[in-house]
């Protein structure tokens, strides 16, 4: 066996690291199941702390998070029918009618066991299909690593956007944040205007700060908290531990969401929602009670929710081997792992083969205690939904300006996450995603190497990226992308056309 | 003019003076001497030309009758507490280096309170101190993130 492996097992297994996973899953289940904050948010607001950890803790603590921020969206939606994250939309359609009749507790019971199969499925995919995947992703070259950054960018604007030149215009910005600074060839100083600041470029966790929090600070000022009907559904909640008769009856969900959900999971920008709805579409389909679904289907909250947990495991497997993020909480751990000196990658595992595996086995750890903290902690944890906004949104405004000045202990980080909130703002307004724009940020400097570097080799022969063979299936991946993106598109606006007729 | 492609137009414009501005600023990058390389000004000209098309391609979406018109919800918030949160908060950021993180977030933190619907002064005086100042020492000291204590220096040893 891999002595990686064994290593592996033995850092993520040390009570540190349990410790660390542990907090991550109980910060995660109450930030999943506060309807207006996403995992997203709880990361920001546990950034700073992850500063002064070892790698290994910081990493376990953001895992334990991602993963039961995933779950904690379940509750709001079941219990209030208003998803804590996006991902936990499809839930609410059948989780709510069952908290309404009464079922509260079997149906966050379902949701919690779903979930927890779902994340098991995406530890075993990420366990043997990243090793694998970093071996194939070592033979890349320049020109390979080229394509298939750009082609993770395409995906993520063809996913993110109602409108592609949208995605693409906002991922364009996120290229054109990036070369502010040095640049990466020959340290030139790139439109810096004599700002000390600014020659080391602008930081993408400072960004994400500002492009996140501030757009979710601004929608909480609408009061949308609904703790009357909180408190009233989780008195209900009488048992969550699944029957077996229930067990039986998630077969079908949990065999349909857990792979549907890793595979998208693996794809960047797809994500959990996409993977909630598609999952409950399928098990719709192929239920012996479709009928059932939208009054209270056990089976429609356990396909949405193995299908998002499935996602985690399914996003780690790029960011871990490709060093390309599925969704913003991955971006945020490729930030993570930077500010540490660990760069993920193809080379993860050959450099830091402990760490990688360590880092596999910690998501392993995060899903056991997700589902133990989930099911014994439930009863309390539900009272956290009448935490009054008036507290809880200003502590997470001071969260996010500690965060971004504890970056580089400097006031000037501060601006710019503000300026980037204002940006954001911006965004929104116009409609424009800011995912893209954010993996651009942290995606941008590694496009321009690999691009800078194919050129130089090849003695500026753009041809280089049609001749080496992954480069150009990279190339027809990303063509593909964004053709099928601009004939979605097309057929939306005619759907939409026909139907105002 | 529907509201989405009004925006689309005002957003077109911006950008399109923005890649102006950013292609000037890009042409006066210093150039190195080096044979068979790129200059550091190379990946800026792509980025350059890609948002200049599709910044075009947005201001076309403004004026194409077949793009959707159809406005996204942005914010249910009344614009008045939304610029009182942008003025509070742009008082805050200038105010900050001077004041440190307890004396510059207390009032911010108040007024935010205010803005989310507060009305008990004694829960928003109470609220804004004891959060403020636990904040403060959880950074300092449990994570040892040293933040400037501004005019309190001498009382926040």
């Amino acid at each position: 066996m891999n002595p990686d492996i064994i290593d592996g097992f033995t850092q993520a297994s040390q009570l540190e690291t349990i410790l660390a996973v542990a907090a991550g899953c109980f910060i995660g289940l109450v930030v999943g199941m506060i309807p207006g904050l996403t995992i997203s948010t709880g990361i920001i607001i546990v950034l700073p702390l992850t500063f002064v950890l070892e790698p290994e803790i910081s990493i376990a603590l953001l895992l334990g998070l991602y993963v039961s921020g995933m779950t904690g969206g379940s509750f709001s939606a079941i219990l209030l029918n208003i998803p804590g994250t996006p991902s936990a939309s499809a839930t609410a359609i059948d989780g709510n009618p069952m908290a309404k009749n009464g079922e509260a507790g079997r149906a966050l019971g379902i949701a919690i066991t779903a979930s927890f199969l779902g994340g098991l499925f995406s530890f075993l995919c990420l366990y043997f299909i990243a090793p694998l995947l970093a071996e194939i992703a070592l033979k890349f070259q320049s020109p390979d690593l080229f394509s298939l950054v750009f082609f993770g960018l395409t995906i993520i604007c063809s996913f993110a956007a109602k409108s592609l030149v949208k995605g693409l215009l906002s991922a364009v910005i996120g290229l054109a944040i990036v070369t502010v600074g040095q640049d990466p060839m020959m340290g030139t100083a790139r439109f810096t205007f004599d700002q000390v600041n600014l020659i080391s470029g602008i930081h993408f966790l400072t960004a994400l700060i500002g492009l996140f929090a501030v757009p979710q600070l601004v929608d909480n000022f609408a009061d949308m908290m609904k703790s009357e009907t909180a408190t009233k559904n989780a008195a209900n909640i009488k048992s969550v531990l699944p029957k077996l008769a229930d067990l039986k009856l998630m077969r079908l969900p949990v065999a349909i969401g857990a792979p549907i959900g890793s595979f998208l999971g693996i794809l960047p920008g797809a994500g959990g929602p996409i993977a909630a709805f598609i999952s409950y579409d399928y098990t719709k389909k192929l239920s012996k009670n479709p009928k059932e679904f939208g009054n209270g289907s056990p089976q429609g909250i356990a396909a949405p929710e193995s299908a998002n947990n499935a996602v985690t495991g399914g996003a780690l497997i790029p960011m871990m081997t490709l060093g390309i993020p599925g969704d913003p909480v991955t971006a945020i751990l490729i930030g993570a792992l930077l500010i540490h000196g660990l760069a993920p990658g193809p080379l993860l595992f050959v450099e830091n083969g402990e760490f990688a595996y360590g880092l596999i086995f910690s998501f392993f750890w995060a899903n056991i205690f997700n589902i133990v903290i989930a099911l014994i902690g439930l009863r309390y944890l539900v009272k956290v939904l009448v935490i009054p906004r008036t507290f809880l949104m200003p502590t997470i405004a001071i969260l996010c300006v500690i965060g971004s000045y504890a970056l580089r202990n400097n006031f000037f980080d501060v601006y710019v996450m503000f300026g980037f909130g204002l940006l954001g703002l911006a965004m929104r307004w116009l409609d424009m995603p800011i995912v893209p724009l954010l993996l651009a940020m942290v995606l941008g400097r590694q496009l321009e190497e690999h691009l800078r570097v194919s050129l130089i080799a090849s003695k500026n022969d753009v041809t280089v990226f049609f001749t080496h063979p992954f480069s150009l299936f990279f190339l027809c991946l990303a063509a593909a992308s964004i053709f099928w993106s601009f004939w979605a598109e097309h057929k939306s606006k005619q759907k939409q056309e026909h139907l105002e007729i | 003019m529907s509201n989405m492609r009004r925006r689309n137009l005002i957003a077109a414009i911006i950008l399109l003076l923005l890649c102006a501005g950013y292609a000037y600023l890009t042409a006066n990058l210093p150039t190195r001497a080096i044979e068979n390389t790129t200059q550091p000004s190379f990946f800026p000209w792509v980025v350059t030309v890609i948002m200049a098309v599709l910044s075009l391609g947005l201001l076309a979406q403004a004026f194409l009758p077949t793009i959707s018109s159809d406005t996204p919800k942005t914010f249910d918030v009344p614009a008045k507490r939304l610029i009182y949160g942008l003025v509070l908060s742009v008082a805050y950021f200038v105010s900050l280096p001077t004041l440190g993180f307890v004396a510059g977030n207390i009032p911010f933190f108040a007024g935010l309170m205010y803005l989310y619907g507060e009305r008990r002064p004694l829960w928003i005086a109470a609220g804004s101190i004891l959060i403020s100042l636990i904040v403060f020492f959880l950074f300092r000291e449990v994570f040892q993130i040293l933040l400037p204590s501004g005019i309190l220096q001498g009382v926040l040893r």
